[in-house]
């Protein structure tokens, strides 16, 4: 998940996994929940953007500092 | 010829620039901040912009930073978290021996985008149910994809504790997903 593992370490997580079907499968799931997360950075556009207000302060920001 | 273009990156890069930011950040004025500051400091860099890369994709990398920036000034201000109620939900999944307590249920198989967009949204909810450390911590790990070494160190907090987070920050995701909806659906 995070980090690359020695040999050993790659062969005894394998095992376990193998051994363990509770671990594969959370495994599996973790792995699902990053696929989910990540593919989303094409942002879904049905959630909601910046507020008109939040929009308004920016440029307001954005002038002043032009201004400057 | 300046403001056309910081004026013209806020109209169409403003939401998407808020959506990267609000998933990471949990909160609507932090996301706002990281926006503004984004900008901002693009203004100040534009001479540096090369054109290679699409404005959207200069800018986003602009924001990762920004976003780190928010969230190191907060976890400053937070400190970690002592968390009892954490400590217990995540003791209840294992027992004594560090078996799992209960067995695990599959997961659907989701394809269809309309399912899939009803999953994001339950990523989303749960995530933001996540301790503000935590969530943090998580989102720049699996949504950011920053490197959890990397992570630690930019917030200035220590490996274990880090790892602690991420740990407890997926086994709350896992469930809460599991409650929600995830266990549904063409189980494989």
């Amino acid at each position: 998940m995070d980090e690359r593992l020695r040999f050993a370490e790659r062969m005894a997580m394998q095992f376990h996994l193998a051994m363990c079907k509770n671990c594969a499968r959370f495994n599996s799931q973790l792995q699902e929940m990053r696929r989910l997360f990540r593919v989303e950075t094409n942002m879904d556009e049905t959630t909601p953007g910046l507020t008109p207000n939040a929009r308004q302060r920016i440029k307001t920001e954005l002038q002043k500092k032009l201004g400057s | 010829m300046h403001t056309l273009d910081a004026q013209t990156w806020l109209a169409e890069h403003g939401d998407y620039l808020f959506r990267v930011a609000r998933r990471q950040l949990h909160s609507d004025e932090l996301a706002e901040d990281a926006v503004q500051e984004t900008l901002l400091a693009a203004l100040s860099a534009q001479a540096r912009y090369s054109g290679d890369a699409s404005p959207r994709t200069w800018l986003t990398g602009i924001l990762k930073h920004k976003i780190v920036d928010l969230i190191r000034r907060q976890v400053r201000e937070v400190a970690l978290p002592h968390d009892p109620d954490g400590e217990e939900a995540v003791d209840l999944l294992f027992k004594d021996d560090g078996h799992w307590a209960e067995p695990l249920r599959p997961w659907g198989n989701p394809h269809a985008e309309a399912e899939l967009s009803q999953l994001r949204r339950v990523l989303d909810e749960c995530a933001d149910r996540l301790k503000p450390v935590m969530a943090q911590v998580f989102s720049l790990r699996e949504v950011g994809g920053m490197e959890t070494e990397e992570i630690c160190k930019e917030l200035n907090i220590t490996p274990t504790n880090c790892w602690v987070l991420l740990h407890r920050a997926r086994l709350f995701m896992r469930q809460c997903l599991e409650l929600n909806g995830f266990s549904k659906a063409g189980a494989t």
